[in-house]
């Protein structure tokens, strides 16, 4: 039993539609700070628990669950005196697997036969005349909460209970939601989900016993009778006792230790560590288990992560696993095949990519991928001294500023800006390639056709020297490239000041170029390094705008 | 594989504790037990609970509308109909009598968006043909078996649906007494010839490609009511497998008698019998309980005391009167009830003269 794909409407950060295939066993969630990683994580939780922050949605409903914009069209709508149909939130989880024909059917947004669960936060039709006064009062300033209520259904249109939906989430974050004895109830669900139906019955059987021996006990029958002998204000039955009362009594008064330690009082990193291990414990034949882990790297040192992973690797056979993280290095440890990337609330899997893409970005560092995925925006380049030479021209315009400071990544990318440019689209991530004529300005307008003029993308720039230039030398049998970095560094300046740059003499521009190809890096290090005011050329000022 | 099967059960037959032991035998298997009447639905709750001290997780127990409503309309109603459907609403004739069928709103729907419940199976139908088969493929991969308690309370669409889960791959048992068809589940006028006891037809009229067992001969002992009972209730329906009786205690009033309407409080004093009346106008003796026909289904009782209407003092003066189909039911319920004495409110004479039925207080005369 798999979660296969989960869709996400007008939940928190996520405006409109955000529909997500999961894979079987691992998922690694990459994106920055704010990109809805943990959004995901909440949603799939709540729909699949009732629960939100440790406590059940139903009574804790507030405006803040749904996204800021939905709402502010809505009150502006409504101030406006347009039509304003109250927004709505919608989570649904299609689920595959066996023996699950009960959550068939039509009941889900997309119409089609599927299996799954949806929840729902929506106006419940039953105020409606409520708010019709409401709205004809004009004076509505937030939205009527009050008016809501959660729609938690199977796909067959049957109300459901976190009892009968057969996968049982585990949520492991930074947080931790506490019963009023203190027990984390996060891990108290963890090991509940692990018990079988007998053994829960065992529980309760022996806590009431507990309950009898302690009523037993001499002294508390000692001093039941004293406080019932001093009680004379009221004519009833005064005692102490142990509390039964509420359905799951031993849950709130059981907690879970650690070496003798209450599970609460143990470092963060190791309560995240234990959840986890628990969690991938889970046997239960006839319930499937998803885990959910929110940034493991928070509080974990570099040893004990790894060893996390290991763990998640390795005992996960049967289970499906969705991680989040903005650590290169857990998306790396876990697998570029399971990594979906998150950008601006869009995502971007793996598995969509063009195969061949799929290949190179899996035999390369996933580093370089992450850095596209993390960064505000990108600057491409070709090679190291590329790079070196647009840095040093952005911090000539920014007053020094490095473009990383301002969350601009400038990457080398060899040959394959078109793989990386397959990314930067899907997540529209703003990119600037920055890339030599090589001498043939239609060939590079062939290679960049699904960028340039009329399929020009909003996020995407292609900045290249429209000129060709040419000349007479030639190196060994080939003739010299007059148009890559250097040569037009060349023509932008002259060969004196350039010269005084590089430290060198040489007397013709011929010999300059020679030297510059035969010691790239060198050149743009010291280039990087010089205090000269150095002139660059227009493509790459432009590519800096 | 799939079997399908009726079993004709005869009053007193045991036919609702057959039913509950045949599920405990499925263990392994989800069974979903589905009867007509809501008090027959709790009486099966109530025998599982005496038989087996709780209901297995694996047995669903469901009334016939509700089952329709959860398997049949809602995880396909997409199909047909979108919005929020907010339940079921009894009726006891032709709803919306003058829709258009394609106006699915009005035809199926109360204003309130409730569902008709004469055209609910109707709709389950359709709703699994627009859906190409999902809604009777969804149930038989929840329910390997599928019970029907009382199937003869089944009419209308209702029995293109049960077509429909012959040929599905779960197996399907019924059992029910034409003989008991008091009510229906609707009034629609499809399938109109099998209407109450002539239901038996429809199973006989199945198409060969639909295999159904019919067994008449399992479940044809009446444990609850003596020979001379029996013997009575058979009469009311010649033409279907005799029942025979289980019963041979004895007791110091046994049998069937005709009491004359100024013997009837003294009977009524001597036995205690509980007095069957057709309705609530009939003039019943307001000191000793009394029941309704239709409502003492299912029930058991020592002795009864039955007043009879005119078309069924007509009829057991000359068996071939003709009596409705209803009634026919009702006084065959009537009778059945007793396990040792009926006694008929009838005020013979001398000349009255009926096969195996005793005339109280004859020689007073």
């Amino acid at each position: 039993m798999k979660v296969d794909r989960i869709k996400i409407i007008n939940f928190k950060c996520f405006k409109g539609k955000l529909n997500l295939e999961l894979n079987d066993g691992l998922n690694v969630l990459v994106g920055d700070n704010e990109s809805g990683k943990s959004t995901i994580l909440e949603a799939i939780h709540l729909a699949l628990t009732g629960l939100f922050n440790g406590k059940y949605l139903k009574y804790e409903l507030t405006q803040y669950l749904f996204n800021n914009e939905v709402i502010s069209e809505y009150l502006t709508n409504i101030e406006n005196g347009d039509m304003a149909i109250p927004p709505f939130i919608l989570i649904e989880v299609f689920i595959k697997g066996d023996d699950l024909a009960h959550l068939e059917g039509d009941g889900n947004s997309e119409k089609n036969n599927a299996c799954g669960i949806s929840l729902r936060i929506a106006f419940d039709e039953k105020h409606q005349p409520e708010y019709e006064k409401l709205i004809q009062s004009g004076n509505i300033k937030t939205l009527p909460v009050e008016y809501y209520d959660v729609f938690w259904n199977s796909f067959a249109r049957e109300s459901i209970t976190s009892r009968s939906i057969p996968i049982k989430s585990a949520l492991i974050d930074s947080s931790s939601h506490r019963y009023q004895n203190g027990s984390d109830i996060y891990i108290s669900r963890i090991v509940r989900d692990n018990l079988e139906p007998k053994e829960i019955v065992e529980i309760s059987q022996a806590h009431r016993t507990m309950r009898d021996s302690f009523m037993e006990c001499p002294t508390i029958k000692a001093i039941n009778e004293k406080i019932k002998l001093d009680a004379k204000i009221s004519s009833k039955n005064i005692e102490l006792s142990v509390e039964l009362l509420s359905k799951n009594a031993w849950e709130n008064s059981l907690m879970t230790y650690l070496d003798e330690v209450p599970f609460h009082f143990v470092g963060k990193g190791e309560q995240c560590v234990i959840k986890t291990k628990l969690a991938l414990g889970h046997k239960k034949s006839k319930e499937a288990n998803l885990i959910l882990l929110e940034e493991p790297e928070n509080h974990l040192t570099h040893s004990r992560l790894n060893q996390l992973i290991n763990d998640l690797k390795t005992e996960n056979q049967d289970k499906q696993i969705i991680v989040s993280t903005h650590s290169s290095f857990v998306a790396n440890k876990l697998g570029l095949d399971n990594l979906i990337l998150l950008n601006n609330f869009k995502h971007i899997q793996f598995n969509d990519l063009k195969p061949e893409t799929k290949i190179f970005f899996e035999k390369i560092s996933g580093y370089d991928t992450l850095r596209l995925i993390l960064c505000n925006k990108a600057i491409l380049v070709e090679g190291d001294s590329d790079e070196l030479i647009v840095q040093k021209a952005y911090m000539k315009k920014n007053n020094g500023a490095l473009p990383i400071q301002n969350g601009i990544d400038i990457i080398s990318v060899g040959t394959s800006f078109l793989r990386f440019l397959e990314i930067a689209e899907k997540i529209e991530k703003p990119v600037v390639v920055l890339t030599d004529n090589d001498g043939d300005v239609d060939a590079l307008k062939k290679k960049y056709n699904n960028y340039l003029g009329n399929n020009k993308k909003r996020y995407i720039d292609i900045c290249f020297d429209e000129t060709v230039d040419g000349g007479d030398l030639i190196i060994g049998e080939s003739s010299f490239n007059y148009n890559t970095l250097e040569p037009k560094i060349l023509k932008a300046n002259n060969l004196e000041k350039l010269n005084t740059i590089l430290d060198v003499s040489f007397k013709s521009e011929d010999e300059l170029h020679k030297y510059m190809k035969r010691n790239k890096t060198e050149c743009a290090l010291k280039i990087f390094c010089t205090t000269e005011d150095i002139n660059y050329p227009d493509y790459i000022l432009s590519a800096i705008e | 594989m799939n079997s399908n099967k009726l079993i004709i059960a005869a009053a007193g037959s045991g036919k609702t504790t057959f039913l509950i032991n045949e599920s405990l035998k499925k263990s392994a298997n989800k069974v979903l037990i589905t009867t007509y009447t809501q008090a027959n639905e709790e009486e099966i709750r109530k025998k599982f609970i005496k038989v087996n001290k709780c209901i297995p997780e694996n047995i669903a127990i469901l009334t016939w509308f509700s089952f329709l409503l959860k398997h049949g309309v809602r995880p396909y109603q997409g199909c047909l109909f979108g919005d929020d459907i907010k339940g079921l609403i009894l009726v006891n004739n032709q709803s919306a009598r003058y829709s258009k069928e394609k106006d699915i709103k009005k035809h199926y729907f109360t204003n309130g968006r409730k569902i008709y419940s004469d055209k609910i199976s109707k709709f389950v139908c359709i709703c699994n043909e627009k859906s190409s088969g999902s809604v009777v493929d969804r149930l038989s991969r929840i329910y390997s078996h599928i019970y029907i308690d009382e199937a003869q309370d089944l009419a209308g669409y209702d029995l293109e649906l049960l077509k429909l889960l012959f040929k599905c791959n779960s197996s399907t048992l019924l059992v029910g007494d034409p003989r008991q068809a008091t009510y229906s589940t609707n009034n629609a006028s499809k399938n109109k010839k099998y209407k109450k006891s002539k239901i038996i037809h429809f199973f006989e009229d199945i198409p060969n490609e639909i295999e159904i067992e019919i067994d008449d001969t399992s479940l044809a002992i009446n444990y609850r009511c003596i020979s001379d009972i029996c013997n009575l209730s058979n009469k009311l329906f010649p033409d279907l497998q005799s029942a025979k009786s289980g019963n041979t205690k004895t007791t110091e009033h046994d049998g069937v008698f005709l009491v004359r309407t100024q013997d009837a409080e003294e009977y009524l004093q001597k036995f205690n019998p509980v007095q069957l009346q057709d309705t609530k106008r009939t003039e019943v003796n307001c000191n000793y309980k009394v029941m309704n026909y239709g409502e003492s289904k299912g029930l058991s009782f020592k002795r009864v005391l039955i007043y009879p209407t005119k078309p069924v003092r007509d009829w057991l003066k000359n068996n071939h009167s003709d009596l409705a189909p209803t009634s026919r039911a009702k006084l065959y319920v009537a009778i059945t009830r007793a396990e040792y004495s009926v006694g008929i409110v009838y005020d013979f004479d001398s000349n009255t003269n009926i096969e195996g039925v005793n005339k109280y207080n004859d020689e007073k005369e």
